[in-house]
């Protein structure tokens, strides 16, 4: 017999954990604390809701497609009119591109300031957490007064947006902004300078830029090995208008990963300030849709976890008959089975939250 | 039990929810709608927690985790659903993988609506929560005070009238295990003659 | 010693600002315009003709025209204001204010008013005898203009009578 075997055990990585916001298990083969093995078991948060196509016909179904996760909503329901609205072949008014990106940047800016808080909770600096959640809370706040509610905003419409935004709104919202601002640039210090974060961060959870282009990863977990996906750049919405760059970083680790959400965060403010300059004076906002849908479209949005893909089929009755949503959560499960190997028990947590994981998303 | 109204402690577990109603429990714990004031905190024991809340509708697989959480908390406890998909199904409700709303699988003591729900509205149920509670503790006190104590008797008699059942079981098991031998070497003897 | 001066104008600033709390629940919450709280219906404009109960994503609405109720379970109303939308009349509307968070689920049911019913009633009664006036009126005209076709294709009957009639003695 060798001199020492180390023993594996199999350790039930439970739907209920006090770090974990959603119930997934993970089975982790481990040797005396390494991990060697992960067998992920999902399936605690599916639904079934693509099969409600058959019951609702597609004016209502942007209500269940909004549902499909509570913190990426709003462009669940975008990119849901936008599938609609390729298959009609319609091109919605110019304000209501404006809005819509303006609205999809605010939904960035909030879910990446939600996931920076979850980090520092997850390594045990909880009154960062309470910092970055207490700046987050003006965000809804403006969220709510342009669409109406906090987190399910409800305002995407076949053909358009439903509610407009006068002048007295976008003044407060360049305001907000710039408190925002204030208040991570004072914050940064901490995240990219701390002792304590630079101990628990650097070095763990290396996905090498071979591996994250061979396994097909998404979103700011692909952008921090380097690879500068970002489908921003195909110009959807008033895109072509903004002046933007995708931030990478090459050193593929968990820090690297928190410094590309960070930048991002500052990225969005910049364009919602661009958004509220080159605000079109047209006020229409919705262009009619007349009739059923008919035929099939595809159609690839950048969600802030990364690249969402949506695919309708319709036969000429105002129910659709197939929808599809592939999620980014989707496609970083796999390449994060593989982050885990060789990485000590202790830094689980946070190498799971380190892709931003939206299981409701990937279950649907 | 006292006043155990000044502190319970809380767990909060996702069923099959969105995550939105999960956002809005954690909001409530921030500085900004603070629960903390009012003596909760979040601990992710289910041995240690007093009130639960959950959020999202039941589905197949996950109604016995949802069942197990709840017996491993211990009396007096509390239960609130927190969320539209919680209270009855929701939109999800004609869905073929969701059984309804959180109540199909364990009692529910505080309903609360809305889609997300407030963080104001989940405060207004926690106090309404904490209060129950409070109840339930009182009445497990005055179950415990009404029942008959048991009678002391003293200390040798009550250690011989233990002695005497077991001595009493262990003949009967002496005697089975005398005729599970003879039934054995019989057997034996069986053996050996067919060979 | 440097590092306690940096911190200094932080210090100050704490404790001279206000605190980031709310004072909810001891103070009542101002809500910013616009917000979605609940769903509310001006029964007395309403026809009960069942649109919104149809569209309603979570079938929280039942309608029942015989008794003149609507109701609402606001234990399963998301407040997508989807109804607002489809309603023919307009008479749907949101109002700022959740649910209050109960131990029992329950309903909430509005019923038309005595005056708005007979109103109803009397607008019915009054467009029927119209209906039927004018019923009356197009039956009238129908058989004048009967009558008179008649009349006309009498007479050139007759006058090929009268034609026959002269051609027979002329023979």
């Amino acid at each position: 017999m060798a001199e020492t075997t180390a023993k594996r055990s199999i350790i039930p990585y439970g739907p209920q954990h006090p770090v974990l916001p959603e119930p997934i298990h993970l089975d982790l083969v481990l040797e005396d604390e390494k991990i060697v093995d992960v067998l992920p078991n999902v399936g605690f948060i599916h639904r079934g809701l693509e099969k409600l196509v058959q019951k609702k016909d597609f004016n209502e179904m942007m209500y269940v497609i909004e549902r499909v996760c509570g913190i990426c909503s709003f462009v669940h329901g975008m990119g849901y009119c936008a599938t609609i609205e390729k298959v009609f072949d319609v091109e919605i008014p110019d304000r209501a591109k404006f809005l819509r990106t303006m609205w999809s940047e605010m939904s960035r800016i909030h879910s990446h300031m939600l996931w920076l808080g979850l980090l520092a909770d997850a390594f045990g600096f909880e009154s960062l957490f309470y910092q970055v959640w207490r700046s987050r809370e003006q965000i809804l706040n403006m969220v709510e007064l342009h669409t109406g509610s906090r987190l399910i905003s409800s305002v995407n419409k076949v053909g358009g947006v439903l509610k407009d935004v006068d002048d007295d709104k976008l003044k407060i919202l360049s305001k907000t902004v710039d408190q925002i601002e204030e208040d991570m640039l004072r914050v940064q210090k901490v995240f990219f300078e701390d002792y304590s974060v630079q101990s628990r961060l650097k070095g763990i959870g290396i996905l090498t830029p071979e591996n994250a282009h061979a396994l097909g990863a998404v979103g700011p977990f692909a952008r921090a090995s380097g690879i500068p996906l970002d489908l921003r750049m195909r110009g959807d919405n008033a895109m072509p208008y903004i002046d933007f760059e995708p931030i990478t970083s090459n050193d593929c680790d968990c820090f690297a990963r928190c410094y590309v959400r960070f930048m991002e965060v500052l990225q969005s403010i910049d364009i919602i300030r661009q958004c509220i300059a080159k605000m079109p004076a047209d006020h229409t906002l919705v262009t009619p849709v007349k009739g059923n849908p008919q035929g099939e479209a595809f159609m690839r949005l950048e969600q802030p976890r990364g690249e969402v893909v949506y695919y309708a089929k319709a036969n000429g009755t105002k129910y659709l008959e197939r929808f599809r949503v592939r999620t980014p959560t989707f496609a970083n499960l796999i390449p994060l089975c593989e982050t885990l190997k060789g990485e000590s028990f202790a830094d689980l947590g946070l190498l799971v939250l380190s892709i931003d994981p939206c299981i409701s998303c990937t279950e649907r | 039990m006292g006043k155990v109204a000044k502190s319970p402690w809380i767990m909060h577990y996702d069923a099959s929810s969105c995550n939105g109603c999960d956002i809005e429990v954690l909001a409530c714990l921030t500085p900004v709608y603070d629960a903390e004031r009012f003596g909760v905190i979040n601990c992710g024991d289910p041995f240690q927690a007093d009130i639960l809340l959950i959020t999202g509708g039941v589905n197949k697989q996950n109604a016995p985790i949802v069942k197990q959480l709840y017996d491993q908390m211990a009396e007096p406890k509390v239960v609130c659903a927190i969320g539209v998909c919680a209270c009855t199904g929701g939109i999800f409700k004609e869905c073929y993988n969701i059984l309804g709303g959180v109540d199909t699988v364990i009692p529910v003591d505080v309903y609360i609506p809305g889609c997300a729900a407030r963080p104001q509205a989940i405060l207004d149920g926690v106090v309404k929560a904490v209060g129950i509670f409070q109840q339930k503790a009182d009445e497990m006190d005055k179950n415990k005070k009404m029942k008959p104590a048991p009678q002391a008797a003293p200390v040798e008699e009550k250690a011989e009238e233990a002695a005497e059942p077991v001595v009493q079981a262990a003949e009967p098991v002496a005697e089975a295990a005398e005729a599970v031998e003879e039934k054995a070497v019989e057997a034996g003897k069986e053996v050996v003659a067919n060979d | 010693m440097a590092k306690l001066a940096n911190f200094t104008p932080t210090i100050l600033k704490n404790l001279f600002s206000k605190p980031a709390t709310t004072t909810y629940p001891f103070e009542p919450f101002k809500y910013p315009e616009g917000t979605r709280g609940h769903i509310e219906n001006d029964i007395d404009n309403c026809i009960f003709c069942g649109m919104c109960t149809r569209n309603c994503p979570t079938r929280c609405l039942t309608v029942d025209k015989a008794t003149h109720t609507w109701t609402i379970n606001r234990f399963d109303c998301l407040a997508c204001e989807y109804c607002t939308v489809v309603c023919p009349k307009k008479c749907l509307h949101t109002v700022e204010g959740y649910q209050e968070p109960m131990p029992e689920k329950s309903s909430v049911t509005y019923t038309m008013s005595e005056e708005a019913i007979a109103a109803e009633a009397e607008k019915k009664r009054i467009a029927a005898e119209k209906a039927k006036a004018a019923k009356e009126a197009a039956l009238k005209k129908k058989a004048e203009e009967e009558a008179k076709a008649a009349a006309e294709a009498a007479a050139p009957a007759a006058e090929t009578v009268a034609e026959a009639a002269e051609a027979a003695p002329a023979e």
